[in-house]
């Protein structure tokens, strides 16, 4: 399957290797099968996983495949859902209105502003852009699945049951009120007091955890899974935006994490980070939404961006001029949008040095968006374009972001955004941006769809679709630059812009009602379209489009190979039989995985019950104010609620830790730049990696806090250290019995083993006991929560810092219990990735110690 | 695995904790010691990670990982505080 890409400049580029479906009837050498693939070269799948019309199969599924198309249906709900609030916000700004004669009560409207910003940014976007990525990321990268499936499975159900939860927050007084960047003061209760305000922080809370363990998941995956050959340069341009929004996502949300928790924290236990009394409490806020806030930008449009590339290439029969650049171009802008986010601060006390400099950033932000642009562009003009649906839906995007992109530079210059900021224009020119990105979107789902189904769209209903769609947005959105004078979020404006608004408003409803062809096209479709068969696209070179569609539940017929320059499949059971073509490759790891590659599991209940479990608890806290659940059933109802999901959570979580599950193994192929580390090393890693960045955040709003109260003018809160410095004490033997836990399980003795952990065990419940004793001692001197910042920070992030202690002694016991049954004597790396968690919550107590307690 | 050798890291750490506490009770300006502080608390997060969490033989990616989160901690931090100074 080695020939030469000929012609049209691909090289040894994959990424443009000429369409597979002519090389059908090559001959193959011994030991590979036929790119693309034919059904006939598959093995029989696992007969005991249900078929897709058994609903049973999208409870337990773990498959990449199945877990995309979950991803794609729940969130075009939420795009319904978030574009019903956005009618009912444009039919309120049909005129402008007073508080007496408006359509929504002016609370009401207010729920539905925040409301339809954060269900479309995050229940919404990037959910649908992990839908594909779920999907195509690991057909293009060559592996089989993810490299923890049931971790993926289990993001998929935390997201769909946190959106659940915003829902459910509607129905308990009003949902929050704030906007979608809840700045405070007025996202603590004083302000907006409603329970469901609460529900719908911890809901995002919740949406928050979905978004890491994915995030650990893919990066785990796309650097330790990718087929022999695929090295990072020749990644495909979707993969490759993937990867980087990935890793954006990782440290972004971790940051988020550390402000919700805290906003949590405000709402339900008392603290006073946030509240209007704290020095700089709404300016903390601020700066934690904002570095997490823009990297979010770039978050939900770099997968809309790697559509635009992948469906250019496509349609235009070109490699995307300038690759290499423009893979730089992506890499660079995912550096910088994290050096960015002051640009969104312009109006509050930051001083002019640092305003400055953040007008600067922002301007060399665009720089590499101008080169993706061209290069884009470029390629259209050194291509033939072919006018289908998709590429009419990204062509489309690419004007429209390009319009979105102007009207923000005028937004990053301070003098221009002194007048600017609150307005309109802001309005108009995200939405550019953003639904531009969602357009691009929705040109990848009628590019993947026949890949999904098997079927084709029908093409006149896809292109009446661009054309309504496309209307229906300029008009909802190019008046709102028109009217820019309008202040956002609220309902009154001035007669003379009302012309404006009423365009908008017709517009809203094209735009909208164009998702009907839509859905009726893929539905009718989906169960009555034209059967496709590879690759529908004929110049669509990446390696979805070499296997059937859709493709069988393992992906592809053998193992994935670049080594030759373009995509090829090696046999797996004769892969260490040293054939001619396959010895040099086939490596000792290639035989043992065969056996087991056999048994590659597909389903689980358990990532199900683990979000049913985390949405009963999520519901049941929702109910804490002030550290305390209300008086009488109502109380007693949410506290029921939360013991029932804790125990259903941990529970669940146990029996999936026990459940038999043979994840895809370990292949031979490209890991850069973690070559030789076993899937759950790097992910552990990766996990640790933004739990930094996670209490990096709160250790940052101490600091911050602590500056702006004046840092010398600040005491620790407990008058002595000694009982911190005994607990520095137990938690640095307890590292050090983990290690001997290690040595031990090496050595395979099991008493041994057994002990360090219970040693381990019990320095930890010292650790803790000594805490209750000097928090009680505390209480009792009237010092608590909420008695003041310096109070809040002192027992937030030392009992942030408790919980995760809390977390590891839960683990050690379920490793004791196992151990003294036997286990880890044979493979000691659950020992081993526990102890890398272990020791890292030792190194932020090493941190919080002389933070907290000395200095 | 060398057992020997992990005793001594402890025993460096478990020294380096009271020092640090010493170095709080020594009377020394308040910036001098803050200063201190803060190095033995580096110090002993880089022997845990070094060698407890093994770092030392790994490859040098894991340890650059986690510098990028670190590093995004301390750009927050550093230009948070400096914003409102």
């Amino acid at each position: 399957m080695t020939d030469s890409a000929p012609g049209s400049g691909g090289r040894d580029d994959p990424a443009h290797r000429p369409d597979g479906g002519q090389q059908a009837d090559a001959s193959t050498a011994a030991g590979e099968l036929t790119v693309p693939a034919r059904k006939s070269d598959y093995e029989e799948a696992a007969s005991e996983f249900p078929s897709m019309g058994s609903i049973r199969r999208w409870f337990v599924t773990t498959n990449h495949k199945d877990v995309g198309i979950l991803y794609i249906v729940t969130s075009l709900f939420f795009l319904v859902l978030g574009g019903v609030l956005a009618w009912l916000l444009r039919i309120q700004l049909w005129a402008p209105r007073t508080p007496t004669t408006t359509v929504l009560e002016p609370l009401a409207y207010n729920q539905a502003v925040s409301a339809h910003g954060l269900i479309m940014v995050f229940w919404f976007l990037s959910p649908f852009a992990f839908g594909f990525a779920n999907y195509v990321v690991p057909l293009q990268i060559g592996a089989k699945d993810l490299a923890f499936p049931r971790l993926n499975a289990l993001s998929y159900w935390l997201y769909l049951f946190s959106g659940i939860l915003f829902g459910v927050s509607f129905f308990q007084g009003g949902t929050f009120a704030g906007g979608w960047t809840m700045y405070a003061p007025l996202n603590v209760p004083t302000f907006t007091p409603d329970v469901g305000a609460s529900t719908a922080v911890l809901a995002l809370t919740l949406f928050v955890a979905s978004v890491t363990v994915s995030s650990v998941n893919f990066l785990t995956s796309m650097h330790t899974m990718r087929a022999e050959g695929l090295t990072l340069r020749k990644l495909p341009l979707f993969t490759w935006s993937i990867l980087l929004t990935v890793w954006m996502m990782l440290f972004a949300f971790a940051a988020l994490l550390a402000a919700l928790i805290i906003l949590s924290s405000d709402r339900l236990l008392g603290t006073t980070y946030f509240a209007l009394e704290s020095p700089a409490g709404s300016m903390l806020w601020a700066h934690l939404f904002w570095f997490f806030g823009h990297p979010e930008v770039y978050i939900v449009f770099f997968p809309a961006l790697g559509v635009m590339a992948e469906v250019f290439q496509t349609f235009t029969g070109r490699r995307i001029v300038g690759r290499k650049w423009f893979i730089a171009a992506m890499v660079l802008v995912a550096l910088q949008s994290f050096v960015v986010w002051m640009h969104h601060m312009f109006l509050t006390t930051i001083n002019l040095q640092i305003k400055t400099l953040f007008m600067i950033t922002p301007i060399g932000i665009s720089l590499p968006f101008d080169l993706m642009v061209f290069a884009l562009i470029y390629t259209m003009l050194k291509g033939k374009i072919r006018f289908t649906t998709p590429f009419l839906f990204v062509f489309g995007a690419l004007l429209l972001f390009i319009i979105g992109g102007i009207t923000g530079v005028f937004l990053g210059a301070i003098v221009l955004d002194y007048e600017f900021r609150g307005t309109y224009w802001v309005v108009a020119h995200f939405h550019y941006v953003m639904v531009g990105g969602v357009t691009a979107l929705v040109g990848g789902l009628y590019y993947w769809f026949p890949k999904m189904t098997g079927r084709m769209y029908d093409e006149f209903l896809g292109k009446l679709h661009f054309g309504v769609y496309f209307v229906g947005f300029n008009l909802l959105y190019f008046p709102l630059f028109v009217a820019w004078e309008t202040p956002r979020r609220v309902f009154d404006y001035s007669a003379g812009l009302q012309v404006w608004h009423q365009l908008a408003t017709v517009g809203a409803f094209v735009l909208g009602l164009s998702f009907l062809i839509m859905f009726y096209n893929l539905t009718k479709s989906a169960l009555s379209g034209d059967p496709v068969g590879d690759n529908p696209w004929e110049y669509a070179t990446t390696a979805e489009w070499a296997v059937p569609s859709p493709p069988p539940l393992e992906n592809f017929p053998g193992l994935p190979t670049y080594r030759d320059g373009s995509l090829g499949f090696r046999e797996e059971s004769t892969a260490t039989d040293g054939g001619v073509a396959t010895a040099e490759a086939a490596t000792p790891s290639a035989a043992h995985h065969d056996e087991r590659e056999e048994h590659v599991s597909h389903a689980s209940f358990w990532p199900f019950v683990v979000g049913a479990g985390t949405f009963l608890l999520f519901l049941g806290l929702s109910g804490l104010r002030d550290a305390s659940f209300p008086e009488g059933i109502l109380g007693s109802a949410y506290l029921g609620t939360a013991a029932l999901g804790g125990v259903v959570t941990l529970g669940s979580l146990v029996f999936m830790g026990l459940e038999p599950f043979h994840g895809p193994a370990l292949a031979d192929g490209e890991a850069w730049p973690f070559d030789g580390l076993e899937y759950g090393k790097v992910g552990m890693w990766i996990f640790l990696a933004s739990d930094v960045v996670l209490f990096g955040g709160f250790i940052g709003a101490y600091v911050f806090t602590r500056v702006a109260f004046g840092w010398t003018l600040w005491e620790p809160i407990p008058e002595n250290p000694v009982p911190g410095l005994v607990n520095t004490y137990l938690l640095l033997t307890s590292s050090f019995t983990v290690v001997l836990a290690l040595v031990a399980a090496e050595k395979r003795n099991r008493p041994g083993l057994v002990a360090s952990l219970v040693a381990t065990f019990l320095l930890g419940v010292g650790f803790l006991g000594n805490k209750a004793i000097e928090w009680n001692h505390l209480f009792h001197e009237g010092l608590w929560l909420s008695s003041n910042v310096r109070a809040s920070t002192f027992f937030l992030t030392t009992g942030l810092h408790a919980a995760h202690v809390i977390v590891g002694l839960v683990v050690t016991l379920y490793l004791a219990a196992r151990a003294w049954r036997g286990a880890y004597l044979e493979d000691s790396s659950s020992v081993e990735y526990f102890g890398l968690y272990w020791h890292f919550v030792d190194i932020v107590w090493l941190f919080l110690f002389p933070l907290f307690y000395i200095l | 695995m060398n057992t020997k050798l992990y005793t001594v890291i402890y025993v460096v750490l478990f020294v380096s904790a009271t020092v640090q506490v010493l170095v709080e009770f020594a009377g020394l300006a308040y910036w001098t010691a803050f200063a201190l502080i803060i190095v033995l608390s580096a110090m002993k997060a880089v022997l845990v990670a070094a060698y407890f969490q093994h770092l030392r033989w790994e490859p040098r990616s894991l340890t650059y990982l986690i510098g990028i989160g670190l590093a995004a901690a301390l750009a927050l931090t550093f230009a948070a505080s400096y914003s409102i100074l």
